[in-house]
């Protein structure tokens, strides 16, 4: 027993807070400018240096300092990143680690451990993945073993015991709030705020230069997972994931023309409407498909061509490029219906043909020269079309990630010196010689190819994917694609990059730990990556993804017509169960765990002792009871003075001596137990019954 | 607002709740006399709890409802296990050593747990708004953890002699998270006997067979026979003063008596008298304290109670417990 005076806190204690303050920044870091998270270091080390004694608390005046600072560096921080999540996470992260270095009361833990679990909740912001949040799991393992820790008897600081408090407490939690995830109506955001965050943008964007498709290929990063609901997924080389239509040529760079189509603002929404019917001849069966991708910064997403968005926040440019109703920073899902089967445009309007038939007035002489001599010499725009990709294929042109650089006239340099590029080399220098030869053509950016998971049964598109290809529009076909990088290396559209590049050794450069540089095709390691990868999206999907509309679907798989009752009664069932079964574990069996070996160990010897007639009387003392035994048995007086002093140093000593001595007296104590049993089966034996 | 409540709740709601409290000697915990609020860190956590939920909502952040259902799950599990820290604890009073008055009370219980149970972090105390004073005592931490049961002792200053009857007693934990507290008031029959305070007076005149003269109105206890003098020690009564050898030149004598009836001591009530009663039975209580390390036995006098003279520890305590008793059950 101790009297307590202060509200200090304990050492122990302070060890587990400052692992869950550790644990919770480190992610941050990375994303943080990097003096504050020099700053953060700084406290946590100062935090540490106080507990040890070598360092005082913060004077007054060392608080107001940094309390001043703290308001200089918001002001700066808002001038230089925007009021945005960055500045938000980060003035967040400064104010945590200050508050650490002042930390000197229980009440102070507390602050800092409700920090702690905001902080968490940051991390799902920018990311929620399994390992983020197997991550975030640990955290709040470790913030709840703080809890534990600052509230435990000073007598009981094994930092086990409490890793095993904190882990029960966890496990005893978890059902209830995996019934409340899933049963708790989602509400709809209170007021829009849009996420706003300084991450640079990734994947395919809305303008092309020579070089920009090829550094996608270095990257091993995902971009997005598609799924097939009823049909098989089309072969690998339909997949033409279609991103953005690149109309405008500037001799270097194709870029989209954003007066067409801008995107971004629902007031120009109007803008993209148009009367589908009268430009769109699509037959068949529609492909439906869901699609799990990445964030990009960037509001457009891909999806097989024609498609067509059968959702309220996704729309559709003149171009039948499809756009998200804002920058897409978190991993979205979408449902997509694509047509495979389609005609678009089969009237083209003059604005449009001029649009895609300008090229500059000047610049790349030869190539002019070159495609007007060709057409001179076909009949028709196809046949042109088909001599163009002849003239890729039968002259020695390269695929590759690493072309030599081009200078001036860049599409003449490539035609007819080095003849070396990427996709994107191909699709600008073919949609040149279509314009130069008066035909309406354009260059279309999104991904090609896929890799298809078996384990969950989806495709996998990567960054290294990302391509670019043509259309060309054909009287009477309106728009059709053409791929001039078929042309030169077919296996890339037909087996995908990993097939066309394997020998490129700027192939996936950036991706370190990816496992196709390890582990090749086919390989143990290849099936781990698909595997995690099938971990990962089913994540996404059932989790990470549920939402208003996945609620309400679930509820109505399982129980028919859905109304607010319904939904409130389900939750309150199946929470009162929750927490009754929880409360029958913890009250009503109440740590059997932690039961007294030695205790049990004495009972059974009594037990045993009971079976020769000498069973413990109720209320006699140990004491009592090993005199009793060794009056009326004194072969047995030995065992019973060992067997009750250890008892009784354990059950009534107070003090670190008989702790110390525990584990050698429970020792001792099965050492008699089993000793006793001999004994008396030998008693018993010899023994006439009576 | 808040405070207002706060001041029912501490004055009107618990007032009501003590009287329902039955004085025992032994008590087990049950639902029924454990209360269990959050505690204020304990409100601190449902808001950072409530502020996920609100940023879930906002953002559509899937995982930090889960997040937010997490802690909450975290903490009705926290206010199962708090309640079971307390649930089935077993707590008896136990004897509590006599005190004097201004000493500090160590009253002394025992709380036991069954085979299966274990307890961790209970705080004890009595708590001031049980009480009609400022402050209330300082908090014990006892664990019952490896043994079955244990003893605590809870500190209350004796304030006034007689006997003292233990206030009502605080059990409350916080165990295992803090966000929730758990508590229970119970009045155990604990009661301690506070002597009066010693007061110091010299003790040479009294139980060595000197007799005290003082200004008393008559002489019975054994101031008969005269014995001889000694030296003057300052405090001497000024009537026993052998003024023939100070006359003679030999300097301050005095003159000493001897009961040679019996040879026995007897402490009066009148030894100090012009004293107030509660200032004469801590000089009585003194002279008690000091006769009892000799041998020779030694009586009491006092309104009311003769108590024959006697020696010996139980003795003692038996005119301790007089003269703490002194005046009724006024204690």
């Amino acid at each position: 027993m101790i009297i307590e005076h202060n509200s200090q806190i304990p050492r122990h204690a302070l060890y587990w807070i400052l692992a869950a303050v550790i644990l919770v920044i480190l992610p941050q870091m990375m994303r943080m400018p990097l003096w504050i998270s020099f700053i953060a270091i700084l406290c946590v080390t100062w935090r540490f240096c106080i507990s040890w004694g070598w360092v005082s608390y913060p004077s007054r005046l060392t608080r107001n300092v940094v309390v001043v600072f703290t308001l200089i560096v918001s002001a700066s921080q808002i001038r230089a990143l925007g009021i945005g999540l960055d500045s938000a996470a980060s003035l967040l992260a400064l104010g945590f680690v200050f508050k650490l270095i002042e930390m000197h009361q229980k009440r102070d833990i507390y602050v800092m451990l409700s920090l702690c679990f905001i902080m968490s909740m940051v991390a799902f912001l920018y990311d929620q993945s399994v390992l983020s949040t197997l991550y975030v799991s640990t955290v709040l393992l470790v913030a709840v073993g703080a809890l534990v820790a600052v509230n435990r008897s000073p007598f009981e600081q094994r930092a086990a015991s409490t890793a095993k408090l904190a882990v029960l407490i966890a496990a005893q939690a978890l059902p209830l709030a995996v019934i409340l995830f899933a049963v708790f109506p989602r509400i709809a955001p209170l007021w829009a705020v849009p996420l706003q965050n300084n991450v640079s943008s990734t994947g395919v964007s809305d303008e092309m230069s020579p070089g920009d498709i090829a550094q996608l290929g270095r990257s091993g990063d995902l971009a997005f997972r598609v799924q097939f609901s009823s049909h098989l997924p089309p072969l690998h080389e339909n997949l033409y994931w279609r991103g953005l239509v690149l109309d405008d040529f500037d001799g270097t760079t194709w870029s989209r023309t954003r007066a067409s189509s801008s995107y971004g603002s629902a007031t120009q929404l109007q803008n993209f409407q148009y009367n589908w019917e009268n430009r769109v001849l699509a037959e068949g069966e529609p492909l439906q498909y869901n699609v799990i991708m990445e964030a990009t910064q960037q509001p457009w997403i891909f999806g097989l061509h024609l498609a067509q968005p059968i959702e309220n926040n996704l729309y559709q440019s003149r171009n039948f490029e499809i756009f998200n109703n804002g920058i897409i920073t978190q991993r979205i899902s979408y449902d997509l219906l694509s047509f495979q089967t389609n005609k678009t445009d089969l009237f083209l309007l003059d604005s449009q043909r001029s649009r895609n038939t300008s090229l500059p007035d000047t610049g790349n002489p030869e190539s002019r020269e070159f495609a007007r001599q060709l057409r001179a010499s076909v009949d028709s725009d196809l046949d042109y079309v088909y001599q163009v990709l002849a003239h890729f294929q039968q002259n020695p042109f390269f695929y590759t990630l690493n072309p030599r650089t081009l200078d001036q006239d860049r599409v003449d340099n490539f035609l007819f010196s080095t003849r070396e590029g990427f996709c994107e080399h191909y699709a600008s220098s073919f949609a040149f010689l279509m314009r130069a030869a008066g035909i309406p053509s354009r260059v279309v950016v999104g991904y090609q190819g896929a890799e298809y998971n078996p384990f969950e049964d989806y495709l996998m598109v990567y960054q290294y994917n990302a391509h670019a290809w043509n259309e060309v529009w054909l009287e009477g076909e309106g728009w059709v694609r053409f791929d001039p990088t078929a042309a030169v290396s077919p296996e890339r559209i037909r087996l995908g990059p990993e097939a066309a590049l394997r020998d490129d050794p700027a192939f996936m450069e950036e991706a370190l730990f990816s496992s196709m540089r390890f582990g090749g095709f086919g390989g143990v390691m290849n099936s781990l990556r698909l595997r995690f990868d099938a971990i990962e999206y089913e994540w996404n999907r059932r989790v990470v993804n549920y939402d208003q509309d996945t609620q309400f679907e679930l509820f109505e798989q399982l129980f028919g017509e859905v109304t607010e009752q319904k939904v409130i009664s389900l939750l309150v069932f199946l929470g009162g169960l929750a927490i009754v079964i929880i409360a029958l574990l913890i009250v009503g069996v109440g740590g059997s765990s932690r039961r007294n070996p030695l205790e049990s160990l004495y009972l059974r010897i009594a037990e045993e002792l009971d079976k020769a007639g000498l069973g413990r009387l109720s209320g006699e003392g140990p004491h009592n009871y090993r005199d009793r035994v060794s009056a009326q048995r004194p072969e047995l007086g030995e065992l019973m003075a060992t067997v009750t002093s250890a008892y009784v140093r354990q059950s009534y000593e107070v003090d670190a001596s008989a702790l110390a001595r525990q584990r050698q007296d429970i020792k001792q104590m099965r050492m008699a137990l089993n000793q006793l049993r001999f004994k008396l089966s030998n008693l018993s034996r010899f023994m006439p019954r009576n | 607002m808040l405070i207002g409540v706060k001041k029912l709740w501490r004055t009107k709601i618990q007032a009501l709740i003590l009287e329902r409290a039955p004085v025992c000697d032994e008590i087990t915990l049950r639902q029924r006399n454990i209360f269990i609020l959050p505690s204020r860190n304990g409100l601190l956590f449902l808001l950072s709890a409530g502020l996920i939920f609100v940023a879930a909502i906002n953002y559509a952040v899937s995982l930090a409802f889960g997040l937010a259902f997490m802690m909450i799950s975290i903490f009705i599990v926290a206010v199962l296990h708090t309640f079971n820290n307390l649930n089935g604890l077993v707590i008896s009073a136990l004897p509590t050593k006599p005190v004097f008055q201004g000493d500090e009370v160590g009253f002394n219980l025992q709380l036991s747990r069954g085979a299966l149970r274990t307890y961790e972090s209970l705080q004890l105390d009595f708590p001031a708004f049980a009480t009609s004073l400022e402050r209330g005592s300082a908090v014990s931490t006892v664990d019952l953890l490896h043994r079955d049961r244990d003893q605590a002792q809870v500190f209350w200053t004796a304030s006034r002699r007689g006997v003292l009857t233990a206030p009502v007693l605080r059990i409350q934990t916080y165990f295992p998270l803090g966000i929730v507290r758990a508590w229970t008031f119970v009045r155990l029959n604990m009661h301690c006997l506070v002597y009066p305070r010693p007061t110091k007076v010299v003790m040479d005149k009294i139980g060595a067979g000197a007799r005290e003269c003082e200004e008393s109105a008559d002489f019975r206890v054994g101031n008969q026979e005269y014995y001889g003098i000694r030296e003057y020690v300052e405090g001497d009564s000024m009537h026993r003063v052998a003024w023939k050898a100070v006359a003679r030149g030999q300097g301050m004598k005095v003159k000493q008596f001897v009961d040679y009836q019996d040879n026995q001591t007897w402490l009066d009530w009148d030894l100090f008298y012009g004293f107030g009663v509660e200032e004469r039975l801590s000089r009585l209580c003194y002279c008690v304290l000091e006769l009892s390390k000799r041998d020779d036995p030694f009586g009491l006098k006092i309104p009311g109670l003769e108590v024959q003279p006697g020696q010996g520890l139980e003795h003692r305590n038996r005119l301790l417990k007089a003269l703490a008793m002194f005046g009724g059950e006024q204690g």
